[in-house]
């Protein structure tokens, strides 16, 4: 099944699929969307990588994310555009 | 003996220990600044060893050396161009397949280095158990084991590096991609090697197909041919994997930091039990993380202001006892005048806030970071700044200004980007300041009520939020998110804490004081030629007519430009009284009305110091000119509010 990370329960796991862009700027042309894309793989949350969501803020807060041995908070907005393949 | 200088630089990660080691390397020879027209901070420090002179720079805590931050792009060019003697790549031997990451793309800039593998008591703590020799052979590098709190290891990565350089064989091995990516990568970099660019060709052509924009526009300028030729390869790539080739590229290079991860690593049983983790567990549970946060917070507020309030009467009277031997000195005359009243009591007045509020403060702030909790808050508190455009590292700035907006201004350095700086900065400006605090307490709390002043207090949040929004939608540029690691609690190492208090308060002297020195001279010397009362009446139609206050309250406001609560220290001395419920035409109407232009109307001189350092002299006058304006109308609306409301 293919979901957002934010539809992931806490504990669960999934592998990621793709990050999602709201606007392609064709190839070598990027805005800060591009950038947090960019920003988000080089923090090791690539295509085809295990990911496990620790923990979720209340609110519509941040996910807490367990990735390649570390530790990392995302905002929500940037989670709802990573789509993961999970078992179900 | 000849000295022979070289410079060695600190590389790796953010929350790695590489400033721990930068202080156990420097001792106290050590120079913060900026890296030049840049607002990123540049230390560095100087050692003697063995007969040379080493230059130690700690370049920026960065992830990647792509174009994401203006740290990345400092480190790259620094790197790349000034081509120090030696990289010493910091690693968290914790954290290894992210740290590995970093430490394959300064291998593929094929900088002379050495991995100094840092936090081994860390990792030990987790059960991971590295063979460091084996990742020397892989790496074509030597790498040393460090745990930089306890100094082990880090004479030997001196030793070390001193030896490799003399040596000359610190370059490290080259580290192949997939087949079908390292093809293209190939056939680019032969393209690349005739144009003697000064980066390695293999890097430009890794950088090009990911689509750095800066490498691009070089070698448009010199060869576009060689760009479409790129674009082709990078095309091709795409196809074949279905993602862009930028991810492509960086999954290649993770896939290969986890695969010397994975061989040179071995997970074992955890040490101790995870304290850490739960203590991480407990102050981000969605319910008692809350409440935690505040009682941290509040107490910290509580212990500085009370501590910075006893020392700060008890250093002011002290430096006042020289008062009548000064005075003797220079007569009471116009000049013994000015040098007191104007120089003198500028740089008391310096003193006694930066001393007993900053120090106390930057102390916890320092040691809050460096323990990890920083990180929490900001997890913690992301949901509600993303309310104001912002994300959840922006309430450590935030929180900073209720001290001070000097620091607060400098602190949103940890925003990522220049327009999230930018609205940082403009958000902690109206933050209420320790100064604004004891106008707001000391004359509405005192006079009119408590109620009142806390509804004060609720107007300037209402304001953060309403302009944080509007700057927010007016500002061009996407929203950004929090994308932050939070690394393992751990014990502040409180030399590194300490220093690093120390060399941000000499930076708030340094800005500050010569302002607030030179702000209150150049007022007592309009004193002094009889230019208040004219200035007064010349403002009169603003305060008189249109806010409904005194006069005098003119004169007061411009030196509350210098401090805040000189507003009101003021308004006593020109009244003659600190019972302001006996001055009359100055009721509770005109108290409060004071009050908020007073919290509103300007950052104080040296936060305007602090925004020209940041943004530059058009930026921080355009935030000053639209606060005054905007605290104007405010206060002239609330006046009329006021009195309808028959308060």
């Amino acid at each position: 099944m293919e979901l957002p990370l934010t539809q992931l329960k806490e504990g669960e796991s999934g592998i990621i699929i793709s990050i999602s862009t709201p606007r392609r700027h064709g190839y070598g042309r990027h805005g800060h969307t591009w950038g947090f894309q960019r920003r988000l793989e080089d923090m090791g949350v690539t295509p085809g990588t295990k990911v496990t969501v620790v923990k979720s803020a209340p609110f519509h807060g941040p996910i807490e994310l367990q990735v390649r041995g570390s530790r990392l908070a995302i905002g929500r907005g940037m989670a709802e555009r990573i789509l993961v393949r999970v078992e179900r | 003996m000849t000295k022979k200088r070289i410079v060695i630089a600190l590389a790796g990660n953010s929350n790695v220990g590489k400033s721990v080691i930068f202080n156990h390397l420097t001792g106290m020879h050590q120079h913060i600044g900026n890296w030049p027209g840049k607002t990123v901070e540049r230390a560095e420090g100087t050692l003697h060893f063995k007969g040379y002179t080493v230059d130690i720079v700690d370049l920026p805590g960065i992830y990647s050396l792509s174009t994401f931050s203006i740290e990345e792009l400092i480190t790259r060019e620094y790197i790349a161009i000034e081509n120090p003697d030696l990289v010493i790549n910091v690693v968290d031997a914790s954290v290894l397949e992210r740290n590995l990451y970093f430490t394959l793309q300064l291998v593929e800039l094929e900088t002379p280095m050495i991995v100094a593998l840092n936090q081994m008591d860390m990792a030990k703590r987790k059960g991971v158990k590295i063979d460091y020799k084996k990742l020397e052979k892989i790496l074509g590098v030597s790498v040393i084991p460090t745990v930089a709190p306890s100094q082990v290891g880090i004479y030997d990565l001196l030793q070390e590096s001193i030896h490799v350089i003399e040596k000359g064989d610190a370059v490290p091995s080259k580290i192949s991609y997939g087949e079908e990516v390292e093809e293209k990568i190939q056939e680019l970099t032969e393209l690349l090697g005739r144009l003697h660019l000064p980066y390695p060709a293999r890097w430009v052509a890794i950088k090009v197909l990911e689509g750095d924009e800066q490498l691009e526009e070089r070698i448009r300028q010199i060869d576009p041919k060689i760009l479409s030729t790129a674009r082709k390869l990078a095309e091709e790539i795409e196809s074949i994997h279905g993602h862009l080739c930028s991810t492509v590229i960086t999954s290649e290079r993770y896939e290969a930091a986890g695969r010397i991860a994975r061989e040179v690593q071995q997970i074992v049983q955890p040490v101790n039990p995870p304290f850490r983790e739960r203590l991480h567990a407990l102050t981000t549970n969605k319910i008692l993380g809350y409440p935690i946060m505040a009682a941290v917070i509040l107490s910290i507020f509580f212990g500085i202001f009370s501590f910075g309030d006893y020392t700060s009467g008890l250093i002011g009277d002290f430096l006042y006892s020289f008062e009548p031997i000064f005075l003797n000195i220079f007569g009471t005359g116009i000049a013994g005048d000015l040098i007191w009243g104007g120089a003198v009591e500028g740089l008391i007045a310096g003193i006694t806030i930066a001393l007993p509020y900053l120090l106390p403060f930057y102390l916890m702030l320092y040691f809050l970071e460096d323990s990890g909790y920083l990180s929490r808050i900001a997890f913690l508190m992301d949901n509600l700044m993303h309310k104001i455009g912002l994300h959840g590292k922006a309430f450590i700035p935030m929180m900073l200004g209720f001290g001070c907006n000097v620091p607060a201004c400098l602190g949103c350095r940890i925003m990522e980007t220049e327009r999230e700086r930018l609205l940082a900065i403009f958000v902690v400006t109206l933050v209420p300041c320790a100064a604004t605090t004891v106008i707001i307490l000391g004359l509405v709390g005192a006079f009119v009520g408590v109620e009142w002043a806390l509804l004060l207090y609720v107007i300037d949040l209402v304001v953060i939020f309403v302009l944080g929004k509007v700057a927010f939608k007016a500002l061009p540029g996407e929203p950004t998110g929090l994308i932050m690691e939070i690394h393992d609690y751990r014990v502040p190492h409180v030399e590194t804490v300490v220093k690093q208090t120390w060399f941000r308060l000499w930076e708030f002297v340094k800005m500050a004081f010569p302002l607030i020195i030179a702000g209150s001279f150049v007022i007592k010397l309009a004193d002094i030629l009889g230019l208040l009362e004219p200035i007064a009446d010349f403002l009169s139609p603003i305060t008189v007519v249109w806010l409904g206050l005194p006069a005098i309250t003119g004169i007061t406001l411009i030196f509350g430009v210098l401090r805040k609560e000189l507003t009101l220290i003021m308004l006593a001395t020109l009244l003659g009284t600190a019972n302001f419920a006996e001055v009359p035409g100055f009721g509770p109407v005109q108290m409060i009305v004071f009050t908020l232009v007073a919290m509103l109307y300007i950052p104080c001189v040296a936060t305007i110091g602090a925004l020209v350092k940041e943004l530059g002299w058009k930026k921080a006058w355009l935030i000053t000119a639209f606060e005054i304006t905007f605290a104007i109308v405010v206060g002239g609306i609330a006046y009329r509010v006021l009195l309808l409301a028959g308060i």
